[in-house]
């Protein structure tokens, strides 16, 4: 009786094993699994890809990117983008210029406030008004207005914790603050800004507000001097996002008056109060945030001024296990996976399975040396001296050091066996089709002879001498950094044996509280991917400014002492390029930073971003913009069975 | 009984008592600039720097000596307050809350099959000692032993999920998520199983179940194998006894002999060895969990960490000697049901 069984059940695998393949699941609901994690829904708060999935998708700005490129706009909010020949850009007195934006009329958020019977108002989602309540919409309460653009503009540069935020704060005033705090601290006439007193930050904040004004429907932004990369900045899905004033007020956020503005500077991350609220305007809102199950849901916002998504939802969630992520996208129950790159040509012949590669992507990944970091209680330079067991603080200070390590990487291997031929070695800041690049110039090249020459010189020898022990950080999940840092610690143990580098990967947000999250760093040594958000190498958001200069994004997270370096050698030469108007003469000025970077080892460049994504061949609308790193904006997007 | 059970509870706060004032002991071992992260909200409050390490140092008296910083360390954890998990973006409290339902309810589903199919099976060895059964049941637990459980977990999620497609990992299907997150689903307990009979949704309970069954089978298989084997030697000791032969000698049926004086006796180990199974369990099962895509509490505390994350870790860690110590009194009070003498002593 039961000899049957076996074979039967055999027979049943195998039968049912194709139908697992192929059937659309989920239709309407695109389910995206990726290994990142956001970490706010706050716009001003955020700085990162992950992040912008979200952000670009719940919230409206002024302008957006036209599609793929990195250097047109589209209107959004503003009805229009701003230009010389439609008068919105206006040259003012004393080299100043304005930018206008007139504000679409009718743009509603996805909570809106109505007026009940007995005269209170409440927070309802938009798209499940009766036409009788919304009716009693009460005026600007979920319906953005220029006042709003305002408020969202100056929230985000007086909260002054993102740098994309500040990057908004360095564009109003033409460069010459980084961030409110130098503004408030010059202001004010004092050296810290834990010393500007309330008469200072009133300062600060009329400021801020006489260089943002509303007439009627229109915002003018008044910058001190011309700021090329304006509406660049102005379209990026980070602080630039419009929240509506009202709402944010009743979230218990910053009031909007002078008086109070420094109670909501940099908020630890759990006390802000956006920190899990989500009230935008873009195509999606925020369903769920399932912090512990790292889900995000996203639902379609019908209300959407240019119409409804074609997706009914997106659901980004974290599964760690390349394995389980595979089988779930040949299984139809994902749409979208994170994929390792070594696994791209065999994830592409599977069917059902689409590979798009070869997307342009505008940045590199680098290990970056920082000194000096934190010398208290930090486990990450052992000892803290050159004794075999540790390293000094500052122990890449010394160039000899760098170039050390510089020529301890194999770049050749890194490219054939692990980015499988699929990519470039990265030469400096300025990857191919940026200005300052070219394919000429010097790079580093595996010589452990050369290596060993560096490091015997470094340290007045005491580092050959005792060796050294040092860790390295990584985000988790990403073997191609692994790969990279194995690789330069099997290396430095072949240069001398006393050489040690120690690898540890942590979560993104932990990872970033070592090397950015902090005045003091306390790593030495992060392996990391950072890119210009617009085209021009010049300006706060440049390729150039973010690895070169003393005030760029690299500048700020790898210490003091490469901040040095970056405003003795570096500085004076970037005002210059970004002062230069002829573009041949800034051609030079950048290539020649860019062999700076590599003459002074700032950086150990690896290589040139490589862009792909994997998806289930019936996702369509991909529109791949390399500015936004590749972020989806999910609003064209759409999913049906192929024929 | 009840006298027993009054002695054994205790036993509790003291052992708790205990169990906190080693892992602060521990947490003591690291210094104020590394300890201050868990008493902050989160580690944005350190960006600062030097200066503002050394003024939170000061604020929260982390150079006070050891029994006022621990007074106030357990007046915090008595209020709830565990500090601000960064691999968890919320508070350590609330985390551990939030993931214990998706644990707690792999672990009702692994446990009594676990238990009931190493009593039957380890019976059955016993009882047929070095005879096909036994041999069988004993390559089937040697098996087990030596599958690591990364490999198990994989090879049935890709016969049953990447072959067949029948039970996928996560906790809900797609459709069952949207549903569960609507407004017509009440949260009652966390366990989808449960919430979803509760609330009357049979597709729910079904599509939960169905997610169950694979990470249920990976950690039986794992479990079953070491529980089996004591059970089987235990049967065997306990069939060598004196009652048993004299049972036997009194007439009575096999059946009898086996069920009523051996097995019942056989079980005490059994028991205790359940009871750190049960507490392993709880304490999470990180691969199965991060194989089968099914975000508890296992996951949660591998990741704190490899994060450092000590707010999460320290939190965790009293989580599980609390478990620890509430299932070492259910043990406790389970001996005597299964052994009177334990009752008397």
């Amino acid at each position: 009786m039961k000899s049957w069984i076996g074979p039967s059940l055999g027979i049943a695998l195998l039968a049912l094993s194709g139908a697992a393949q192929a059937e659309l699941k989920n239709p309407g609901t695109l389910v995206y699994l990726w290994t990142s994690d956001i970490r706010t829904l706050d716009p001003a708060y955020m700085a990162d890809t992950p992040n912008t999935y979200v952000s670009i998708n719940t919230h409206m700005r002024l302008l957006n990117y036209k599609g793929s490129e990195i250097s047109e706009f589209v209107p959004a909010l503003s009805t229009e983008v701003p230009s010389l020949e439609n008068g919105l850009i206006k040259p003012g007195e004393n080299g100043s210029i304005s930018y206008t934006f007139p504000i679409r009329k009718g743009v509603h958020t996805h909570k809106v406030g109505v007026k009940g019977a007995d005269g209170a108002i409440a927070w309802k989602l938009y798209d499940e008004l009766t036409d009788q309540e919304k009716a009693a919409i009460v005026p600007g309460y979920g319906e953005l207005t220029a006042q709003d653009v305002k408020y969202s503009l100056m929230r985000a540069i007086l909260q002054g914790d993102s740098w994309m935020a500040n990057a908004v704060t360095e564009m109003i005033t033409a460069g010459k603050y980084p961030n409110i705090e130098a503004w408030a601290m010059d202001l004010a006439g004092v050296k810290t800004f834990a010393e500007v007193d309330a008469a200072g930050l009133a300062k600060v904040h009329d400021a801020l507000s006489d260089k943002i004004k509303v007439d009627g429907d229109r915002v003018t932004i008044v910058l001190d001097a011309p700021f090329p990369a304006t509406l660049g900045i102005m379209a990026l899905p980070f602080a630039t996002s419009i929240l509506d004033e009202e709402w944010t007020r009743d979230q218990g956020d910053w009031d909007g008056t002078a008086g109070t503005w420094k109670q909501f500077h940099k908020p630890e991350l759990g006390e802000d109060k956006l920190f899990e609220v989500e009230n935008g305007s873009g195509p999606f809102m925020v369903e769920d945030w399932d912090r512990s199950q790292k889900k995000i849901t996203m639902k379609r916002f019908n209300g959407y001024w240019q119409g409804p998504a074609k997706l009914e939802r997106v659901v980004l969630r974290s599964v760690p296990e390349w394995t389980t992520r595979l089988l779930q996208l040949e299984a139809g129950d994902a749409d979208v996976v994170t994929t390792p790159v070594e696994f791209l040509d065999e994830v592409g012949e599977k069917p059902g399975i689409k590979v798009t590669q070869g997307l342009p992507q505008v940045f590199g990944r680098s290990i970056f040396y920082i000194w000096p970091v934190s010398a208290v209680d930090n486990p990450a330079i052992g000892s803290g001296k050159l004794d075999g067991k540790g390293i000094p603080p500052d122990f890449f200070s010394d160039i000899d050091v760098r170039q050390g390590f510089n020529y301890a990487q194999d770049y050749q291997l890194l490219l054939d066996d692990v980015l499988l031929g699929k990519t470039v070695q990265l030469r400096g800041p300025t990857v191919r089709g940026i200005m300052g690049y070219r394919p000429d110039s010097p790079v580093y090249t595996y010589d452990p002879e050369k290596a060993a020459e560096h490091f015997k010189k470094a340290w007045g020898g005491q580092v050959w001498e005792n060796g050294f022990e040092l860790t390295a950080y990584m985000t988790e999940g990403n073997s191609a950094y692994h790969s990279a840092l194995s690789l330069l610690q099997q290396n430095l143990a072949r240069i001398n044996p006393k050489f040690r580098l120690k690898i540890q990967q942590l979560q993104a947000a932990t990872f970033a509280d070592k090397v950015y999250g902090g005045a003091d760093p306390s790593a030495p040594m992060a392996i990391m991917g950072w890119g210009p958000d617009y085209s021009d190498p010049g300006g706060p958001l440049g390729a150039a400014t973010y690895y070169l200069s003393s005030t760029g994004l690299v500048g700020g997270m790898v210490g003091e002492g490469y901040r040095q370096l970056m405003r003795d050698k570096f500085d004076p030469l970037l005002k210059q390029a970004w002062t230069t108007v002829d573009p041949a003469e800034r051609e030079k000025l950048y290539a020649k930073l860019q062999d700076m970077s590599h003459e002074y080892a700032t950086t150990q460049f690896l290589w040139e971003e490589y862009g792909y994504i994997v998806t289930r061949d019936w996702v369509d609308g991909y529109v791949h913009n390399m500015i936004e790193y590749g972020a989806w904006d999910f609003y064209p997007i759409s999913k049906a069975e192929k024929q | 009984m009840l006298a027993y059970a009054i002695r054994r509870l205790s036993f509790v706060p003291i052992v708790f008592f205990a169990l906190t004032l080693m892992i602060f002991a521990m947490q003591m071992m690291l210094t104020p600039t590394q300890r201050v992260i868990t008493y902050v909200g989160s580690p944005d409050a350190l960006k600062g720097g030097a200066a503002q390490v050394a003024a939170l140092i000061e604020k929260y008296g982390l150079n006070d000596p050891f029994y006022e910083q621990y007074g106030r360390w357990i007046g915090n954890i008595l209020q709830g307050n565990l500090g601000w998990s960064e691999t968890a973006r919320m508070p350590v409290a609330e985390a551990l809350v939030s993931l214990f339902p998706a644990t707690l309810e792999l672990v009702i589903f692994a446990f009594v099959p676990v238990v009931l199919g190493a009593i039957w099976l380890g019976s059955r060895a016993g009882v047929h000692l070095n005879r096909p059964v036994d041999h069988g049941i004993r390559l089937f637990t040697v098996l087990g032993w030596s599958f690591p459980t990364f490999v198990f977990g994989l090879l049935m999620l890709m016969v049953f999920y990447g072959s067949v497609g029948w039970f996928p990992p996560g906790r809900l299907s797609q459709w069952a998520m949207v549903e569960v997150g609507g407004g017509g689903f009440r949260r009652w307990t966390g366990l989808n199983t449960v919430d979803a009979l509760l609330n009357g949704n049979l597709p729910i309970f079904l599509d939960s179940l169905r997610h169950l069954i694979l990470p249920v089978v990976t950690l039986c298989y794992v479990s079953l194998a070491s529980m089996t084997r004591i059970m089987r030697t235990s049967m065997l000791e306990a069939l060598r006894q004196d009652y048993v032969r004299t049972a036997r000698a009194k007439g009575m049926s096999e059946r009898v002999v086996q069920n009523r004086h051996a097995r019942r006796n056989a079980l005490l180990p059994v028991v205790t060895i359940a009871g750190m199974e049960v507490a392993a369990m709880l304490g999470g099962v990180v691969i199965t969990e991060t194989i089968f895509d099914y975000h508890g509490l296992g996951q949660f505390a591998a990741n704190a960490a490899a994060n450092l994350d000590f707010p999460a870790v320290l939190g965790f860690a009293l989580y599980f000697s609390l478990v620890l110590v509430v299932l070492n009194l259910v043990v406790d009070l389970l001996y005597p049901l299964f052994d009177p003498r334990v009752r008397l002593a």
